[in-house]
């Protein structure tokens, strides 16, 4: 069993999960997932397709219970759902609507259906930006309206917790940009939004905190910043005469840092490029580049998924050692 | 009280209005026009097929023959009835709206309570729909035919109230077979076919092999609980089977929705 890397306190705690496993049948949908994800904020659920991440949603919202293992919400069990279903919106999924009815009709069901004023329609279709088409039949909706319209229906009890599972699929790239500002300003106010999503440079553009699922295995969890320093924090470095790398190679070695094969890349952070630099000037050569490599969350996460181990680290640095002896 | 307002405001749409009221409405004149046409030619009435149940002269110009149409045709106003029950119910699960329902109250047996309550509401709408076009129907269709009406006037609103009563009550419980179908099925195709498929065949062919138990089946019992008793099975008797139906039905159909988690 993993648990978290970040050790957060579970009293302020949005969501937890402790050994929670799902099973359907012979196959294992979440094993044994033991996570904290801190209250306010955005934060990112990545994972490949088939990692589990709706039936994570899905336990959270109380649809499915789990095989085995425990998990809160606002701090309530989700064995009691009905405790805090009214502070959770949810978009599961693609948007599910009544095709022959208006997208307002639409959202004044679910208004009805949580006790709430009709005038929170009005609300919520302005927020997301649906004014002058909410009387149309939802049928003849894009699929970039429909989620606009998904963000509406889970925005209509005003949520302290709100779970969008692929909130930017179908819109346009200005939609997306608006969604982003959007869901940044509801973090702003105090929610905490969970947002799973394959577009990685969405989830690294929008969130604060991040957890990574690979079949069913909590991969990481934890601030984004710190998994892009820890699996991504490499150094590449240059001889000033090319005729000095194989010297250099073993130069760093023997100082004991950790190269990548046949290459001159340094696993280290910006903070060691003087130690580096030093290493090789007492070596008698000078370097004519140190230059930090800055992954992007998708060139971690890409290696992450690929790799076979949990350990972010050693999983990035693992499928880097394989896509170098493959090359 | 949400959960039904909910329902509601999603039934509310010009499909089910068209659809439910409107064949309702096709039927009833079809039927009138068939059954008058039949006594008209003279002939004697038909055994009726699967679903109608051809009414006697002496039963058309008694002072029940005025609605005569409603309780002839009451298994295919149940099977219209068993089909919008069944789309309500399984399209929720097609269109993944469940997801959302159940999310936003968790207590399931309130979502299934407002459906049946709001479902119900659209019974007694179907039914009255149903009921009028009779109404409208029956008298041009019997004088065209040559029978006599003197009676119908005898108990008019009576007569008027058992009919829509028993429609409705048949309704109902056709119905409810619909929503426990959806419900295992979650498709309204495979629930309208095998209930449709149940009253056009399966029930004509255990009639066939075996009367007496073919008396215990539903599409027999609703009939008589539609038309007031047959011979082979009194009021009293389709009353309590029907609500025997009912209450199975509704008993399967809430430990379904509560108990099954919802995968899709």
């Amino acid at each position: 069993m993993l648990t978290s890397i970040i050790e957060t306190d579970t009293s302020a705690a949005s969501i937890t999960t402790d050994g929670l496993l799902r099973q359907f049948g012979s196959l294992t949908a979440l094993d044994r997932v033991t996570v904290t994800l801190p209250r306010g904020g955005v934060v990112g659920l990545l994972g490949p397709n088939g990692s589990g991440k709706s039936t994570l949603i899905r336990i959270l919202l109380g649809l499915i219970p789990p095989t085995s293992g425990q998990a809160t919400v606002l701090g309530h069990p989700t064995t009691k759902p009905a405790r805090y279903a009214g502070d959770v919106g949810a978009l599961i999924e693609a948007p599910s609507f009544v095709p022959g009815l208006s997208a307002r009709k639409n959202l004044l069901s679910l208004a009805r259906l949580r006790g709430l004023p009709t005038t929170r329609v009005a609300e919520v279709i302005r927020i997301v930006g649906l004014e002058g088409r909410e009387n149309e039949s939802v049928r003849r909706f894009s699929l970039g309206m429909k989620q606009r319209l998904g963000i509406a229906a889970a925005l209509l009890p005003d949520p302290a917790l709100l779970i969008l599972d692929e909130p930017t699929n179908g819109l346009d790239p200005a939609g997306i940009v608006e969604i982003r500002q959007l869901l940044k300003t509801l973090a702003a106010e105090g929610r905490t939004v969970v947002v799973s999503s394959h577009l990685l440079a969405e989830i690294q553009a929008a969130c604060d905190y991040l957890v990574i699922i690979r079949f069913g295995e909590l991969m990481f969890s934890g601030p984004m910043g710190e998994l892009l320093d820890k699996a991504g924090a490499r150094i590449e470095v240059a001889p000033e005469h090319p005729a000095d790398v194989d010297r250099l190679r073993v130069a760093l070695a023997a100082a004991g840092w950790s190269l990548e094969d046949d290459s001159l890349v340094v696993h280290g952070s910006p903070a060691d490029a003087a130690a580096l630099n030093r290493a090789a000037h007492e070596a008698g050569i000078t370097l004519s580049r140190l230059t930090p490599i800055n992954e992007s969350l998708e060139d971690v996460f890409l290696e992450m998924t690929a790799a076979p181990t949990r350990d972010p680290v050693a999983a990035s640095q693992g499928a880097r050692k394989k896509a170098s002896t493959n090359a | 009280m949400r959960e039904l307002r909910s329902e509601l405001t999603r039934l509310n749409r010009r499909g089910i209005w068209l659809g439910w009221l409107g064949l309702m409405a096709v039927f009833a004149v079809l039927i009138n026009t068939v059954i008058y046409t039949i006594a008209a030619n003279g002939s004697a009435p038909p055994g009726g097929g699967p679903g109608v149940a051809f009414p006697t002269m002496a039963t058309l110009e008694s002072s029940s023959g005025i609605v005569a149409g409603v309780s002839s045709a009451a298994s295919m106003f149940g099977v219209i009835t068993l089909s919008f029950w069944a789309i309500a119910t399984a399209s929720d699960y097609s269109t993944g709206l469940i997801r959302l329902l159940a999310a936003a109250q968790p207590h399931r047996w309130r979502l299934l309570l407002g459906k049946i309550g709001a479902l119900l509401i659209w019974t007694a709408l179907a039914t009255t729909a149903a009921e009028v076009v009779n109404l409208a129907a029956a008298l041009p269709s019997a004088e065209a035919a040559g029978i006599s009406t003197a009676l119908w006037m005898d108990d008019l609103v009576g007569e008027i109230a058992r009919a829509w009563l028993t429609s409705f009550s048949a309704s109902v419980v056709w119905g409810i077979i619909g929503l426990v179908l959806a419900l295992l099925s979650r498709s309204s195709a495979i629930a309208i076919s095998v209930g449709v498929g149940w009253v056009l065949l399966i029930e004509t062919i255990i009639k066939t092999a075996s009367s007496e138990a073919g008396q215990w089946l539903p599409g027999t019992t609703l009939t008589a609980l539609a038309q007031g008793g047959t011979d082979d099975l009194s009021f009293a008797g389709a009353v309590l089977i029907g609500c025997i139906y009912a209450a199975v039905g509704l008993i399967i159909g809430l430990v379904i929705f509560i108990r099954r988690p919802i995968t899709e």
